[in-house]
């Protein structure tokens, strides 16, 4: 029945037992798995082998186009489009320019932040199968799960599930996909 | 190592930096003999603003730590702390530049000092128009007094911050955490107005014509750029010793970083309002001031011209683009050349804002390349010789880190 299984939930009690049970899935490989904590637990994106967020890439991107937008806005009006002296000014000069330049550098960064963090984290996502789970909204309160997807290339169901076993989790259920 | 936390390690040898600084105030003083009192007094202004501006910043950043009730920065901000036993020495390392304005020559370092100094052109500075309507705030009284109570509010404030910090390791008293953040409630205003001052007296009246509201702000900027990088570099020095490895993690490094970077855009927000207004108005009493570090009095460009250039991409552009990056903030060995590099252009920025006061028979400023760099060298060298000093001499009297302030645990597990 694996086609039709989204992956393995495994029920912890407690921050540190997630924590350590976090550090062995990490090492035997798997990477399409999740920690479900009522709270944020500091340093567990170490023990789940998480790296560093996309999001600053795609920020300096919006931030570059932001800059060069502004300057080549102010470039195209002044000394292209409509040629116009003012306070006795040249027509362009990156220094009138750079005002503009900058503020459109923070908005677009701040476009690009946003919208990467949403695109990177795939939120809002109005459905997910852990959902089916029973007792799913005890991960909002005062439990921890562990949830191994099925798709990921190291998935065997009884391999899996003595990994989960061996690594402290309760519970071990079969999620639908 | 053995338990850092209990007391200081090993001091460290505190003696030899007094020597390299009397060494650096020697050689500045032969310099008297080389290059003349005028050029010397300059390039030492230079070299003692640049570590007052560092010893300013420092105390800045613990009133800012004590305002915000902060975490992260209960380690370095002892290290601070230490720093600030310099002012005294510094208000006597101040002495000679006015001393010899009272007693050898007037117009030494500020022409305005001398009513009779001969303007280039023909009047004198008591005929001067733009110098009478500001004499009331531009004459040697009310410089000396300024001058003298700059430093009694910033040795009496370091003196309130030492004492409660340094009280609280043997306590344990919650009463001087309060007294700290008090101390930063009236401090943060004092020390931004007499920090303005001071630039506005000892930098800003060189050229007494020109105004800049900006300038203050300048000045600050650079203080806390200065004292942020001597942060990092003593947090790197503590962890090569042994006392802070191990203790000091990556996300320390993370928030210093920050700041430094901050501050980056910080100075040149400020630095390019100041420029872009003065450009963008272009009234002559305010241009004249870059126009002097720009080109010579018959239009040619002057070396100040590069300097200018090197400032822009030296001071923010590399700084920013290179601090942009995650890993260029938290690991040591990438921090240690932007923080060094950053202390290395703060003096050049200095130079750029108090070298070009110095005039040749024309009116058009000495040039950067001169062996006036030489006597900037010796006298950062000597003041900072003695301001080492008198870290290093505080340094083994108390604990590494304030082991009983309220937030040390937060600090130790500091996460970002």
């Amino acid at each position: 029945m694996a086609t039709s299984s989204y992956g393995l939930i495994a029920t912890f009690d407690t921050a540190p037992e997630i924590y350590q049970a976090a550090q062995k899935v990490r090492d035997a490989g798997y990477k399409n798995w999740d920690c479900i904590t009522p709270f944020p637990v500091h340093g567990l994106d170490g023990a789940m082998g998480l790296g560093r967020s996309l999001v600053p890439r795609i920020s300096l991107v919006g931030g570059i186009i932001g800059f060069c937008t502004g300057m080549s806005m102010i470039f195209w009006t002044g000394a292209v489009d409509y040629k116009l002296i003012v306070g006795g000014k040249p027509f362009f000069s990156p220094m009138f320019a750079f005002p503009v330049s900058y503020e459109l550098t923070i908005l677009f960064t701040a476009f690009a932040t946003i919208g990467g963090m949403f695109f990177l984290n795939g939120l809002p996502m109005h459905y997910h199968p852990v959902l089916k789970y029973k007792d799913i909204k005890r991960g909002m309160d005062d439990t921890f799960f562990i949830v191994i997807e099925s798709r990921d290339p190291r998935f065997n169901l009884a391999n899996t599930k003595a990994l989960l076993e061996q690594a402290g989790g309760k519970a071990i259920t079969e999620l639908e996909a | 190592m053995s338990t850092p936390a209990a007391s200081s390690s090993t001091p460290p040898a505190a003696g030899k930096f007094l020597v390299i600084g009397l060494a650096g105030l020697a050689a500045t003083a032969l310099g008297l003999v080389v290059s003349g009192a005028q050029k010397v007094a300059y390039s030492y202004l230079v070299g003692f603003t640049f570590w007052a501006a560092i010893a300013i910043g420092m105390m800045m950043l613990i009133l800012i730590h004590h305002v915000f009730d902060a975490n992260w920065s209960v380690l370095i901000r002892r290290q601070f702390e230490h720093g600030l036993s310099a002012f005294k020495w510094l208000a006597l390392l101040f002495l000679p530049l006015w001393l010899a304005s009272v007693f050898y020559q007037s117009d030494l370092v500020w022409p305005w000092m001398n009513l009779d100094h001969v303007m280039h052109g023909s009047h004198t500075v008591g005929q001067d128009v733009l110098y009478t309507k500001k004499a009331s705030f531009l004459n040697l009284n009310m410089f000396t007094g300024m001058t003298a109570a700059f430093f009694v509010i910033w040795m009496w404030l370091s003196a309130r911050l030492r004492k409660a910090s340094f009280s609280q390791d043997a306590d344990g008293d919650l009463k001087w955490t309060s007294m700290n953040r008090k101390t930063a409630a009236f401090g943060i205003p004092l020390l931004a107005l007499s920090l303005s001052f001071a630039a506005i007296y000892w930098i800003k009246s060189l050229e007494y014509h020109w105004f800049s509201t900006m300038y203050g702000v300048w000045f600050f900027a650079n203080c806390v750029r200065g004292a942020l990088s001597c942060g990092v570099l003593i947090m790197i020095w503590l962890i090569a010793r042994g006392d802070y490895r191990g203790i000091v993690n990556k996300n320390h490094f993370y928030s210093i970083g920050l700041l430094v970077f901050a501050f980056t855009v910080f100075w040149a927000y400020v630095t390019f309002s100041q420029y872009f207004l003065i450009w963008n108005a272009n009234v002559p009493e305010e241009t004249f001031w870059y126009n002097l570090r720009e080109i010579h009095a018959d239009g040619t460009p002057s070396q100040w011209k590069y300097v200018g250039f090197f400032i822009l991409f030296g001071h923010f552009l590399a700084p920013f683009l290179y601090l942009l990056s995650y890993k260029h903030k938290v690991t040591p060995a990438y921090i240690r050349p932007a923080a060094i590099w950053i202390l290395g252009v703060i003096l050049v920025d200095l130079c750029y804002n108090i070298l070009p006061a110095l005039k040749d028979a024309h009116g058009d400023p000495l040039p950067f390349l001169s062996i006036n760099l030489l006597w900037v060298l010796t006298s950062v060298v000597g003041v900072g010789g003695i301001c080492i000093w008198s870290y290093l001499k505080s340094f083994p009297t108390t604990k590494l880190f304030p082991i009983r302030d309220p937030r040390i645990g937060e600090c130790l597990t500091y996460h970002e």
